[in-house]
């Protein structure tokens, strides 16, 4: 079972005064939801993308099971914040992107991406081109394209931060179900603090100037929906009001300084 | 859980009131009165009667200005007889084809350039500077060069043409490429993309909505190249009918000619908005 480490990582972008992200470490494993959250500015998408292998660090190291990671690549799909669908393809063909690029056959590249359509509730959309699609349905897509490429880790770039109140809301459970059914590790960027507590295993606090882990919290909020209690509930739970208040402190903890 | 449900409508078309728009943003009703097309309609009539009256009252010689019926009177005749030894349908087919092989010409060499300008620094280093060169020259002064170096057969005619489409064919290849969104690339390399394949898959589909428009703009300036491309030792050609109609000062040819060469630009960008609007249907809609 391959680990997604960042160890002691550091992003210095060219041209920049000061670095976006100072000796921050990370450990994802399989079955992880790890959450980044912090005000903006706080390095957390520069840390996904260290993990993808968009962007180099300039010290310490990014590996995926024990080897570092150089170049991006199917092991860790990347789903950004504007879907980044590809618009003269259908929602179907999107789904078979990374099938495609490895060659496999047309008919076996249909039924896995109708399988994948199914499985974010897009049944009847593989024939539907892009732009007829809601914002909802499109990040659905694109977490089926994501999943197509077979990946160990899902790296999610606030996925969700385009969209209404309510579609969040729904779309919430469905990355909770894709988690669960595609045994996946998940690292996410979100702007959201019920979001970060309804959704992850961990939650990695990040302050600015240069980016830095805060505090860490392990919950358990995402794991007892997996169990199959009602996000209602959960959310109702005195433990999450309390929860969330410990985090929202969190955040604004580097405030003062 | 159902994705027909209220939470996730398919995104309202433009022009079309959900229910939720802020009361300032309503589309206000449509005046009354005129309209463009109306006004352009009326202009050209306006035109077309003047020049009806002016000819008629033989307020300038026909050699000058034919009457609108003449002109008319001469496409007919053109078209059923021929004019220096060609119908108007051979003339107009020379050089629709010299315009098309330019065409073709220009998209085999134009869009890798552009692709180039686009993707790399070497390549923009070294095209660019070629293409802006090239562009402001007028085809006049490069047709005498071209007939030196090609001699006066075909090649040469439509070499002419495509070296005026170049530049718009690479140039807007080149800002497609380049306006390709940083994130649907890096998607792609995520699943697994190789070099090659971001820009096969990836690049040119992103970039076909700017390459078509830069081949309609192409076709309108390869088109207005055609007298010039067609003054040396053509025998067929809606330049050449032109110029060899003028030399015999048969006027109304001449103001035939130009008519159908208007007529027919008017037709191609039609039919390439058409073209665009089926290849690329997302163009404006993402």
């Amino acid at each position: 079972m391959p680990h997604l480490t960042l160890d002691k990582v550091t992003v210095h972008y060219d041209g920049q005064p000061a670095a976006a992200v100072e000796r921050v470490s990370l450990d994802i494993g399989k079955g992880d939801f790890v959450v980044l959250v912090g005000r903006s500015g706080c390095g957390k998408t520069s840390l996904l993308n260290v993990a993808a292998g968009l962007v180099k660090p300039a010290r310490g190291q990014a590996m995926i099971g024990g080897r570092p990671i150089t170049a991006p690549g199917p092991d860790r799909a990347v789903v950004f914040q504007n879907d980044a669908l590809f618009p003269w393809l259908t929602a179907r063909e999107n789904v078979a992107f990374a099938l495609r690029l490895r060659g496999v056959p047309a008919r076996e590249r249909a039924r896995r991406a109708d399988q994948l359509l199914k499985l974010v509730k897009l049944d009847n959309a593989g024939d539907k081109r892009i732009w007829e699609l809601s914002g909802g349905m499109r990040q659905r897509v694109g977490l089926a394209r994501a999943l197509a490429a077979e990946p160990d880790f899902l790296l999610l770039d606030e996925p969700l931060g385009a969209l209404d109140a309510l579609t969040r809301e729904r779309m919430q459970t469905t990355l909770l179900d894709l988690w669960a059914a595609a045994q996946v590790g998940v690292l996410m960027v979100t702007h959201g603090i019920e979001e970060a507590l309804v959704l992850a295993t961990r939650i990695v606090v990040l302050a600015p100037g240069p980016g830095h882990v805060v505090r860490t919290f392990e919950t358990h909020f995402g794991r007892r929906y997996a169990a199959g209690e009602p996000i209602r509930a959960i959310k109702a739970d005195p433990a999450f009001a309390a929860a969330r208040a410990d985090l929202t402190d969190a955040i604004f903890e580097g405030e003062a300084a | 859980m159902s994705v027909s449900s209220y939470t996730e409508r398919p995104g309202a078309k433009a022009g079309e009131s959900d229910g939720l728009s802020v009361p300032w943003s309503r589309p206000r009703p449509k005046r009354a009165g005129v309209s463009a097309r109306l006004v352009s309609a009326l202009t050209i009539l306006a035109l077309l009667a003047a020049w009806t009256v002016s000819a008629e009252l033989r307020l300038v010689s026909p050699v000058f200005l034919p009457s609108p019926a003449a002109v008319w009177a001469k496409l007919v005749v053109v078209a059923r007889d021929g004019f220096v030894d060609a119908t108007l349908f051979q003339h107009i087919a020379a050089s629709l084809g010299r315009v098309f092989a330019a065409l073709i010409v220009a998209i085999v060499v134009g869009v890798p350039v552009g692709l180039a300008i686009g993707i790399s620094k070497i390549g923009r280093g070294v095209f660019d500077p070629l293409l802006e060169f090239l562009r402001p020259i007028p085809p006049l002064a490069y047709l005498p060069l071209i007939v030196i170096w090609f001699g006066i057969g075909e090649p040469s005619k439509i070499l002419v043409i495509a070296i005026a489409m170049l530049a718009p064919v690479a140039l807007s290849t080149a800002a497609g490429v380049r306006g390709v969104s940083r994130e649907r690339i890096d998607a792609a390399r995520s699943l697994g993309a190789t070099r090659g394949q971001v820009v096969r898959h990836v690049v040119l589909p992103s970039a076909l909505p700017s390459i078509l428009t830069g081949l309609r703009i192409a076709l309108g300036a390869g088109w207005s190249t055609l007298v010039a491309a067609e003054l040396v030792a053509a025998t067929r050609g809606l330049g050449f009918m032109i110029q060899s109609a003028a030399q015999f000062l048969v006027t109304d040819v001449v103001v035939m000619g130009i008519l159908v060469i208007a007529i027919i630009a008017f037709a191609l960008e039609f039919i390439i908005r058409r073209i665009e609007r089926a290849l690329v249907p997302w163009a404006g809609r993402e």
